[in-house]
């Protein structure tokens, strides 16, 4: 039977792989190579795959959208899509000039507030410092631009992804 | 003095289980306190009774002594366990808790004021005759002050917060232009760590090791030392990685340090378990730097190479028992690692990784020994310090103490928030840190060079573990053979389930 192709992107890197059944167990079409491998699923999210000789436990976790892929010790990013969405992707125009927005990286409050609306910020400039668990971080001006919007005061909770300023 | 029947622990995380074990050990009934936040944590699933404090925010939960003294004068706890930070070095709490009639395991309220506040400590140390950094023996009451001092002692320099621990409220200075805005964020954060934004002053030990001496003391006027843990594997003077004993220090240097910190505690009348912390610079000189007044984080290492229990020991005292050894007695075996595991993210900027552990997947072995306190489906809470778990080893020697710490931390896996496991692994990797050329700021310099490529388990075979993942994805993403979802499937899903991929 046709075996089913699949492409596969690995810490941005595109793969493509077929996988098939044959009596033993799986055959993976990868690099030109037929590789035999033989798979079980001890528990949920985590795959033991013996091949060639070698036997890997493969540990699925998802973050924020975002799948890792643990090969013993080794984190591997992935992202398994039908190459539909993956051209879809590609068309999408990059966060480019323009606008940009100051976003906390994790929950916590506002500890400073460090500028005021209007002002002119070099890139690597403190705009506002979130403190969690206990530390406080600076969160900077990844460019020069001036700030038109300022969305927090000190003394804020803030959610992670929240945007907490906007530089133009 | 009565045995203790009940202690309340004063704290959360990983310490409030591993003190919640020894009184179940001792026959002791643990009671545990918690925050909104810490409901479903292990401490509260494993305590006799637990009781509820409040909000999450420390200030109105693990801060509130009055609320914590009620619950122990309600409950008839004998006894209050602070472990660390939280109100662990509050002399008002000891106090409290001495006027209440309920032990407080700990030094006396009257030594935790000598030794506790570091201002007061290096005059101590003075006293008692310890070499210390030259710089302030009180706290710093303005800029220009701060500014003519660090002038005198020479640049750089290190602001400290009198109150403080684990880097917080504390700043390395270069140049004087940047001393007074960093004055104003160290005591900032001193006083919301601490309570007290006191910030003192002292002169930067070029590449230093820290390295600490454990100390134990009974009522009886009986000190010992437990020998030393070298701490310099650190990340902005928080502590990385511990380890029992110093691959620099020999018999000698562990008498002298030992013997120094043993003065300071008669001098301050210290009682119960301590640790003098000393800076060692490269000709061997070592410099009093503080004194934590309390158990450390890293005590297991002390634990691990000494064979004893210092929580049994902590409550022992608080019995008014005498030590049960002398000096000569303490027989040092072998060798102990510990690296503490994180919920933040090295790859961008160290920033904390709060949320639910959605994977958690525990390493194991002969000497591996793991204090912790989270478990999969624990939300870990971003109110908090965000260590997760002490993970040690202990072998014969140092290099396989490594190895199994190295191999355990292959085991390990924690899914669903970011953690510095890699990190850690890469540490043990290094050559530096393998023979022992470490420094405080050997993991900053780390951490400045680009990560070296791992070598590939699978080297020798034609397959890398990038295509394993890729494999795996694949096989991960095929519907198992679950219900039908109403989810749209794209073409390949419907293959995979019409061909039954998964097993």
């Amino acid at each position: 039977m046709t075996p089913l192709a699949v492409e596969v992107e690995v810490d941005g890197t595109l793969r493509r792989l077929a996988l098939e059944r044959n009596e033993g167990g799986w055959v993976v079409h990868m690099d030109g190579r037929a590789i035999p491998v033989d798979m079980y699923e001890p528990m949920p999210g985590v795959l033991s795959l013996l091949m060639e000789g070698r036997s890997y436990r493969c540990v699925r976790t998802v973050m924020a959208d975002e799948e890792t892929i643990a090969v013993g010790p080794r984190q591997h990013r992935v992202a398994v899509s039908d190459p539909r969405s993956l051209r879809a992707q590609r068309k999408r125009p990059g966060a480019g000039n323009g606008v940009l927005q100051i976003k906390a990286s994790m929950p916590g409050r506002v500890a400073r507030v460090l500028v005021a609306p209007g002002d002119a910020v070099l890139a690597h400039q403190g705009v506002v410092v979130i403190e969690a668990m206990k530390m406080q971080n600076e969160l900077k001006a990844a460019r020069d631009g001036r700030i038109v919007e300022l969305r927090v005061a000190a003394g804020d909770k803030v959610a992670s992804g929240q945007v907490l300023a906007v530089l133009e | 003095m009565a045995s203790l029947r009940k202690i309340l622990i004063a704290n959360r995380g990983e310490i409030a289980l591993r003190l919640l074990r020894a009184c179940r050990e001792l026959g002791i009934s643990p009671v545990a306190v918690y925050s909104d936040a810490d409901r479903g944590a292990l401490h509260v699933q494993h305590a006799d009774e637990a009781y509820r404090l409040g909000p999450a925010p420390s200030v109105d939960s693990y801060l509130r002594g009055d609320r914590i003294l009620e619950i122990a004068r309600q409950c008839g706890a004998d006894a209050i366990h602070p472990g660390y930070g939280f109100l662990s070095e509050n002399v008002e709490f000891a106090e409290a808790c001495t006027a209440a009639g309920i032990t407080f395991i700990g030094p006396p309220a009257s030594a935790m004021r000598e030794l506790g506040s570091k201002t007061r400590a290096r005059a101590a140390a003075d006293r008692a005759q310890m070499p210390r950094t030259p710089g302030s023996v009180r706290g710093l009451t303005s800029a220009e002050e701060a500014l003519t001092l660090a002038k005198e002692i020479g640049y750089p320099v290190m602001l400290k917060a009198a109150a403080g621990g684990g880097g917080k409220g504390m700043r390395a200075i270069q140049r004087p232009e940047d001393l007074p805005s960093a004055l104003i964020s160290a005591s900032d954060e001193a006083a919301r760590a601490f309570g007290s934004g006191e910030v003192y002053l002292e002169k930067l030990i070029e590449r230093p090791r820290h390295i600490e001496i454990q100390l134990l003391a009974d009522q009886h006027g009986n000190v010992v030392y437990l020998g030393e843990r070298e701490c310099s594997v650190q990340r902005r003077h928080q502590k990385v990685i511990e380890e029992a004993p110093s691959a620099v220090v020999g018999p000698e240097l562990r008498r002298r340090m030992g013997e120094a910190a043993c003065r300071l505690a008669r001098e301050a009348g210290y009682v119960n378990a301590g640790t003098v912390e000393f800076l060692v610079d490269e000709a061997q000189n070592f410099y009093f730097l503080e004194v934590n007044t309390r158990l450390q984080v890293e005590h297991a290492v002390t634990e691990l190479v000494t064979g004893l229990d210092l929580v049994h020991l902590q409550i022992a005292v608080a019995e008014g028992k005498p030590l049960p050894f002398t000096q000569e007695q303490i027989v040092l075996r072998g060798h102990a690692v510990e690296v503490r595991v994180y919920a933040e993210d090295p790859d961008s900027a160290f920033l904390p990784s709060p949320g639910r552990i959605t994977r958690l997947l525990r390493p194991g072995g002969p000497g591996i020994r793991e204090d912790e306190g989270v478990y999969e489906g624990w939300e870990v809470p971003t109110e908090y310090d965000p260590m997760l778990s002490k993970l040690v080893a202990y072998a014969p020697d140092r290099a396989t103490a490594i190895a199994r710490l190295g191999c355990a931390l292959d085991e390990y896996v924690i899914g669903g928030i970011r953690t510095n496991l890699k990190l850690l692994r890469r540490v043990l990797d290094d050559a530096d840190f393998q023979a022992a050329r470490i420094d405080t700021g050997y993991l900053d310099r780390l951490l400045a060079a680009p990560a070296p490529v791992r070598p590939d388990a699978a080297t020798d075979t034609a397959t890398d573990s990038a295509s394993i993942a890729a494999m795996a994805a694949v096989m991960f993403a095929a519907p198992a053979a679950a219900p039908t979802t109403t989810r749209a499937q794209t073409p390949w899903q419907h293959e995979a389930l019409r061909r039954g991929l998964r097993r």
